[in-house]
């Protein structure tokens, strides 16, 4: 055989074994090995092609021909397995990788907030989109704050029925637990007018209030948030929007309410307001004791006494002030039953409320 | 107070139903807090006629009845009593009845024995408090009657909380007033009877030392009396109004408090020694009242006394030696206006409340003073007999007849209430009493005596909302001011996002509590009125209520807690009383639930501290804990101050094992505590570039002194590493096998990074070179291989 024809069936060799080996190379690492081995720089093919350089010049084109030619093929043969093993090596991967996605998750902690936090948190922020500043005052308050400020003299019989802590071997004037948030309408009403603010002012005022009343229905110490708004022309009427806006703001719905005559030493006139039972939906049940309302907090025009109190002609201003009762409304929002819980503090409790 | 619907129903005739009734009372200011039913309460009780009474055979306190309710069959029935006979005429609760109590009559066995029913006292049918037999019904009882319908009970009852601006309304002619006046109704006042006086009759000297607290007084005798008991329509009255029945006189003159609102006083005047002095207590004068108590007075408190006593204290209560009896004939007889405040602050004083003092609390009318005087003297007389002498009176009476007048502005009014008040209403307020004119746009206002309480434009106000109805009335916002972005306190908030649940604790706590994390008790603010021991002492600090709530919680199954509170605390200092604003936390116990993939681990200092930095990090700030080993109730060496800058800030550290022991928490318990108030304010980030050319970390090992603070050797690294250092941090702590005893290792992670081009091995080199000499010769470091 002629040296040439001895070239094209060792190529032909070449080509059957190299396509046999690559289909059989079971993953990409093998394929590779392959490629090296025949393709490569020191690889069969390359070995073949040294036969070329001693054959006459005229056959090594016929043979360099040939040569490309398989070297196309295997080129091409082994895009083809590679295409195959990848998309084998793909799945293996993909299998090997597999969960049992129906383990639970790596959680972090999760907190919750006080549901009276919370309360204290939605009631202020409806406010505030109002325009009404935040304010605060201290707890350990003075009689006339509490008292003579608002137009509770000592005698007054609604001292009494405000159940007030006092504190013992006090220096000068009588120091108490604020029974409720109203001395802050008279520190703040008195700051801002120090600072030359102009009115009108609108305010809102959340913070512990105490009083000396302890059982089922009764805590020692609850959160109250105040709310008042004084200028020219305020009037009852403004009073009753501003309630209405915010109760169905808390609520998340319209809420019908009702203001009943009542009396407060600081407001005149008073008003109790009630919101129609958000559990029987005002038909009547035993938390509204049949009566379809539920009373949520005392309300009125600030009383000219206390506009006095502050230095406020009250034949030029008026206001309205509220107070609300934050333990009560969270109550109500979530249906909770039991005003106890919430200084229970069990964090099964709280983290169920918790948001 | 109480009050029935047939007692109101005396002043006008009113016909809508008693729920309609209250309404009408809730709308004009008036809470009802119940309405209750009596006579419905009793429905199916009958009057039972008792044929014949047998032992039981098998219980020896038994007994078996045998019971005419006028029905085909007398009823079989079981009864316990013993104070009845055959013959008596009882209550009988027949099969079905609802009981005031609740009791559902059902037919029943007892002992073998069957009973159709139960015979009732009067505790069981809601007339008494208690009751030691059954209730034994007079002869001409009719039999298989209702009870309830015999004894006359009454149909409605209104239990009414009257504000205390509302003294008029404590009465039935009060509070009809107001109803009728609103419905329109005419009034129907009582006629009153002229009195036949006995003009000889001495009713002795009256002196008054008090014009002030006392600036009318009225005073007669009453001879001859034979007092029996109120007649029962009058006790059923007072029974409905929740007045027990005392005697007759005193049943009378409840009955005209009630009825008119004037508190009036009978002394019985045979006990009374001498002149009548209406007068100020002498300081330390003893006075021996009718509730038993024995009191010490106070100069200026306001008495009635005879010669020798203190006969009573005015408006509040009289003297057990003075008190009407039924075996009283003479009786003193007194109707008076005392000074609001003055009473209020006897009361008080002595934490007494009467049916009187409550309505002198709130001011009577003056004008009925004399006028109850006269109907008391002759409900007295129709009832016992007797006669009266002529009334004496002190002070000046006209003056306090006198209304008071004031003028307001229409226009005001209206914007006050943001509604129109027209004229049509005004006759409804002088159906109330008042005297009232317009004129251009002016109100003139007279005010009738009975309503202290108005006095101004703005107490006109309320009386038209009242009629106007606060329904009426439209909502409207108003005009409010430009947003302003709110500045929120996000303290809790971020520690919550942390994991920490938010508790809510008292702010009051024992004197034991207060003692354990704070010592200066002179600081303490306490309670002069505590609800208890527990509850006595301001807090100075959260951990007490932090602590309890930890226990709360592990003693019904939690494995730990992460507890976050915001509060205040409280101190007195140099006569100032100081709140600050704290956020404190408590770490113990399982910080993880067991898991698949970890197990669980206890929580421990670097978690608390580490919540601690999280938490300021989240506000821009970067804290150092320098160990502080003298804070109470916290463990020396796991406690740590925290400063930023140079202000400290809180605590963070271990609670004292046994402290921790006391409150049952058995794991070791970590709290921290930041004060609020002096926190830093966050620094508004700024822009930096970020970096153009790669860091370098570079580690290093060395061994140092076990006592080392891993915060003084990463504060000394930063001088010698110099402006490359981009930061550089503890990587490995290591104190285990391999290191010798007292030493310990720790491993550098630094980052290095060149601003202006890319660091050279050299440049590294050489931090490295400068980090390994400083650590040897400021802590006499090993670097370790
Ligand atoms: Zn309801």
């Amino acid at each position: 055989m002629s040296k040439l024809g001895a070239l094209k069936v060792e190529l032909h060799t070449l080509q059957e074994k190299a396509l046999a080996e690559f289909s059989k190379a079971e993953n990409l690492n093998a394929l590779q090995v392959l490629r090296v081995a025949y393709l490569g720089k020191k690889g069969a093919l390359t070995d073949v092609l040294k036969g070329v350089g001693k054959l006459p010049a005229a056959e090594r084109p016929v043979i360099g021909k040939e040569v490309n030619a398989v070297k196309t093929a295997l080129a091409e043969a082994l895009r083809a397995c590679e295409g195959k093993l990848s998309v084998l090596e793909r799945q293996r991967r993909i299998e090997s990788e597999r969960l049992d996605v129906s383990l639970s998750g790596r959680q972090s902690a999760r907190g919750s907030l006080h549901p009276v936090q919370q309360g204290l948190d939605e009631i202020t922020a409806i406010f505030s989109q109002m325009g009404f500043e935040i304010a605060q005052g201290p707890e350990v308050e003075d009689e006339f704050h509490n008292f003579d400020a608002l137009n509770i003299p000592p005698e007054h019989p609604a001292r009494a029925m405000h159940d007030t802590f006092f504190v013992k071997d006090t220096d000068d004037a009588a120091m108490l637990l604020r029974t409720h948030t109203s001395p802050v309408q008279i520190r703040t009403m008195k700051r801002l007018l120090e600072e030359e603010h102009a009115l009108p002012l609108a305010v809102v005022a959340p913070g512990r209030v105490y009083r000396c009343d302890y059982d089922v229905t009764h805590s020692p110490m609850f959160h109250q948030v105040e709310v008042f708004k004084v200028g020219e022309d305020i009037s009852l009427a403004h009073l009753k929007g501003v309630l209405q806006h915010f109760l169905s703001a808390y609520f998340e719905k319209d809420v019908s309410l009702r203001l009943r005559p009542h009396y407060f030493p600081f407001t005149e006139p008073s008003a109790e307001v009630d919101v129609a039972c958000v559990f029987c939906v005002g038909k009547g049940c035993r938390i509204c004791k049949g009566s379809g309302w539920l009373e949520v907090l005392g309300s009125g025009m600030v009383h000219p006494n206390v506009l006095k109190s502050v230095g406020i002609d009250s034949t030029v201003y008026s206001g309205f002030a509220f107070g609300l009762g934050v333990e009560r409304l969270v109550m109500l929002k979530h249906s909770i039953p039991d005003l106890r819980l919430f200084f229970e503090n069990d964090v099964r409790f709280l983290r169920r409320m918790g948001a | 107070m109480k009050l029935s619907y047939s007692w109101i129903q005396e002043y006008a005739d009113f016909k809508v139903s008693a729920t309609q009734l209250s309404d009408d009372l809730v709308r004009l200011g008036h809470e009802v807090e119940s309405v209750d039913l009596p006579r419905e309460a009793v429905k199916g009780v009958r009057v039972g006629q008792i044929l014949s009474m047998i032992p039981h055979p098998n219980a020896d306190k038994l007994k078996l009845l045998s019971i005419d309710i006028n029905e085909a069959e007398p009823l079989a029935i079981v009864c316990g009593a013993n104070n009845m006979g055959e013959g008596d005429k009882i209550p009988v609760a027949t099969v079905g009845t609802l009981l005031p109590h609740g009791l559902k009559i059902k037919k029943g066995k007892i002992r073998g024995e069957v009973s159709f029913g139960m015979c009732c006292s009067e505790e069981e049918l809601g007339l008494a408090e208690e009751a030691l037999g059954l209730l034994i019904l007079p002869p001409d009882a009719p039999v298989g009657a209702e009870v309830g319908e015999y004894l006359q009970l009454e149909e409605a009852v209104f239990d009414l909380s009257i504000t205390p601006n509302r003294g008029d309304c404590m009465s039935a002619r009060g509070l009809a007033r107001d109803l009728a006046a609103d419905a329109g109704l005419s009034w129907l006042e009582p006629e009153l009877k002229s009195l036949d006086e006995d003009a000889n009759m001495a009713v002795g000297s009256i002196a008054c030392e008090a014009e002030d607290d006392c600036p009318l007084y009225m005073a007669r005798r009453i001879e001859g009396l034979q007092v029996d008991e109120a007649p029962s329509w009058m006790k059923q009255r007072l029974l409905a109004a929740g007045q027990r029945s005392v005697n007759g006189v005193v049943d009378v003159l409840n009955y005209i408090m009630l009825d008119m609102g004037q508190p009036m006083h009978a002394f019985d005047a045979d006990t009374f020694k001498g002149d009548v002095c209406v007068r100020g207590a002498k300081e330390g004068e003893d006075f021996a009242a009718l509730d038993g108590r024995v009191l010490k007075l106070h100069a200026g408190d306001l008495v009635i006394a005879d010669a020798g006593k203190v006969a009573a204290l005015a408006g509040i209560m009289g003297s057990e030696a003075t008190a009407v009896s039924e075996e009283t004939t003479n009786i003193l007889l007194e109707s008076a206006y005392f000074r609001p405040a003055s009473i209020s602050t006897t009361r008080r004083q002595y934490g007494m409340v009467s049916e009187a003092s409550m309505r002198f609390e709130r001011a009577v009318d003056p004008a009925m003073v004399a006028v109850a005087m006269q109907r008391a003297t002759t409900l007295l007389l129709a009832c016992f007999g007797g006669s009266a002498s002529v009334v004496k009176v002190l002070g000046d009476v006209d003056v306090w007849l006198k209304p008071r007048e004031f003028t307001c502005d229409i226009a005001r009014l209206e914007s006050r209430l943001g509604v129109a008040i027209p004229a049509p209403l005004d006759d409804v307020l002088r159906r109330m009493g008042f005297d009232l004119a317009r004129n251009e746009g002016q109100l003139h206002v007279s005010v009738p005596t009975h309503r202290p309480d108005v006095s101004m434009a703005e107490d006109m106000s309320e009386e038209y909302a009242r009629v106007i109805g606060f329904d009426a009335i439209p909502a409207e916002l108003p005009e409010l001011p430009t947003i302003q972005p709110m500045q929120k306190d996000t303290s809790v908030q971020d520690a919550v996002r942390q994991g920490f649940v938010q508790i809510i604790s008292y702010a009051f706590i024992s004197r034991q509590e207060q003692r354990l994390f704070s010592s200066q008790d002179e600081q303490d603010i306490v309670l002069e009125n505590p609800i208890s021991d527990a509850m006595c002492v301001m807090r100075r600090s959260l951990f007490p209520g932090l602590l309890n709530t930890a226990k709360y919680n592990l003693n019904r199954q939690q494995a730990g807690v992460s507890l976050v509170e915001q509060g205040r605390i409280y101190s007195k200092r140099e006569r100032c009383y100081h709140e600050d604003n704290i956020l404190a936390w408590l770490m113990t116990g399982e910080l993880l639930t067991p898991h698949w993939y970890a197990p669980s681990r206890d929580a421990d200092f670097y978690d608390m501290k580490g919540a601690v930095e999280t938490w300021l990090s989240a506000r821009g700030l970067v804290a150092r804990f320098i160990t502080d080993d003298d804070v109470m109730g916290l463990q020396a060496g796991q406690t740590a101050k925290v400063l930023v800058g140079k202000t400290v800030l809180g605590h963070v550290g271990k609670v004292d094992g046994d402290l921790a022991a006391s409150f049952d928490l058995d794991k070791a318990v970590f709290v921290a505590s930041l004060n609020l108030d002096i926190l830093p304010k966050a620094k508004t980030a700024k822009f930096v570039a970020l970096a153009e050319f790669p860091a370098v970390e570079r580690d290093l090992v060395f061994l140092f002194d076990h006592k080392t603070h891993a915060d003084d050797v990463l504060q000394a690294v930063r001088k010698p590493a110099g402006s490359l250092l981009m930061g550089v941090y503890i990587f490995d702590r290591y104190d285990g096998q391999g290191v010798p005893e007292d030493q310990v290792s720790l491993g550098l992670r630094m980052s290095l990074q060149h601003p202006k081009r890319t660091l050279t091995q050299e440049d590294s080199d050489q931090v490295m070179q400068a980090v390994i000499e400083t650590m040897q010769a400021r802590f006499g470091a090993v670097l370790r291989g």
